[in-house]
């Protein structure tokens, strides 16, 4: 490139360059195929610390209250081996928020999940589109915290 | 010519990076009116932006209705153009933000709310949509039409008590397999040690 023809043709090659990039990151965002071995969680207790810390908000703990916010609409997430949280967008095929039994039946269970991973300004998505395996719940930590919350487990009539 | 067309890249280089820098470290808490609950890693934020399914923001897999409430949904932020996952809505009841985001599908509304989160394996805040309008409108509605969404989908579900206690799908859960997910002998037994 001659930029002695043109004294702006520098400049305009950055602003083409930087329009391209911001354009990439406006189209769709790549996805890889992964595998991933990690707990089903519900992502708001857990990010949020509202029912207390990382470890109480999940597993046969956590369970009940795990169930109610799938339930309730809110993003479920997989918390894989290394502690990384992926929100996952699809659940064999199926929609998360699908008034369905799906992404209730695995709630706390550790699952290896097949699929589609994005990563976008710092979230990792997950489309899974199989569940390669099931191990159920592994977690049994309410013999350290209990059902949390509390009234997660209601006393008996 | 040269030198000076080099010196002119590198300035537009730079304006463009601290741009981007300026940005990303926006503070969006400035005209919060937010309720502050002392969450992990929470800031008041209100901002605007496009209302998105996520999954047709990342992947051009698009649904009529951004999925018609049964997808995750997100707001594409205008300032930074950073796609914000809403996780809740202003609700204290397990209650997520989709029926309050999908009414403004692919359009630009001001929010309210908090950002958080604060953990090593999620290096971005989810947010927690307490208010929301369409952008340009004056009066700002509370983030609370899950219950009565909910309702509406559920209406044999009908008796005391909050809704989790009777949804159907819960239920069916826990008469399955109890309220720690291990079976009804794993609550009888910790009923009796505990209660």
């Amino acid at each position: 490139m001659n930029f002695n023809k043109n004294p702006f043709a520098g400049l305009t090659a950055v602003l083409a360059i930087t329009a391209l990039q911001v354009g990439g990151a406006l189209a769709a965002t790549p996805a890889k195929m992964v595998e991933v071995r990690g707990e089903i969680i519900d992502t708001w207790c857990y990010l949020s610390g509202v029912m207390g810390g990382p470890d109480a908000v999940v597993g046969t703990a956590h369970h009940t209250c795990a169930l109610w916010c799938a339930a309730g609409g809110i993003p479920v997430g997989v918390r894989a081996e290394d502690g990384t949280v992926y929100m996952v967008l699809k659940i064999k095929g199926e929609e998360p928020l699908a008034q369905t039994d799906t992404i209730m039946d695995i709630q706390s269970n550790t699952i290896l999940a097949k699929g589609a991973h994005y990563v976008r300004d710092g979230v990792n998505y997950l489309v899974v589109e199989k569940v390669v395996s099931n191990e159920g719940i592994t977690n049994k930590n309410h013999e350290d915290y209990g059902p949390v919350p509390g009234f997660a487990v209601p006393e008996k009539e | 010519m040269a030198t000076n067309n080099a010196i002119c890249c590198l300035a537009a280089a730079c304006f463009l990076i601290a741009g981007v820098t300026f940005a990303g470290a926006e503070d969006f808490s400035k005209g919060s009116n937010a309720k502050e609950l002392g969450l992990s890693g929470e800031t008041k934020a209100t901002f605007s932006g496009k209302v998105v399914d996520i999954l047709c923001e990342l992947s051009g897999n698009c649904p009529a209705k951004c999925g018609d409430g049964k997808r995750n949904m997100g707001i594409v932020r205008a300032a930074d153009n950073k796609l914000i996952v809403v996780a809740k809505n202003s609700q204290f009841e397990f209650n997520g933000p989709v029926d309050d985001l999908l009414p403004y599908c692919n359009q630009t509304v001001d929010v309210d709310g908090l950002l958080l989160a604060e953990d090593p394996g999620f290096t971005a805040k989810v947010f927690m949509a307490q208010f929301i309008r369409l952008s340009g409108q004056k009066e700002w509605k509370m983030a609370d039409l899950w219950t009565k969404a909910w309702q509406q989908r559920n209406p044999g579900a009908e008796g005391e008590g909050p809704w989790y206690r009777r949804d159907p799908r819960v239920k069916k859960q826990i008469e399955k397999s109890g309220y720690f997910g291990l079976g009804h002998e794993a609550d009888e037994q910790w009923r009796e040690e505990n209660e």
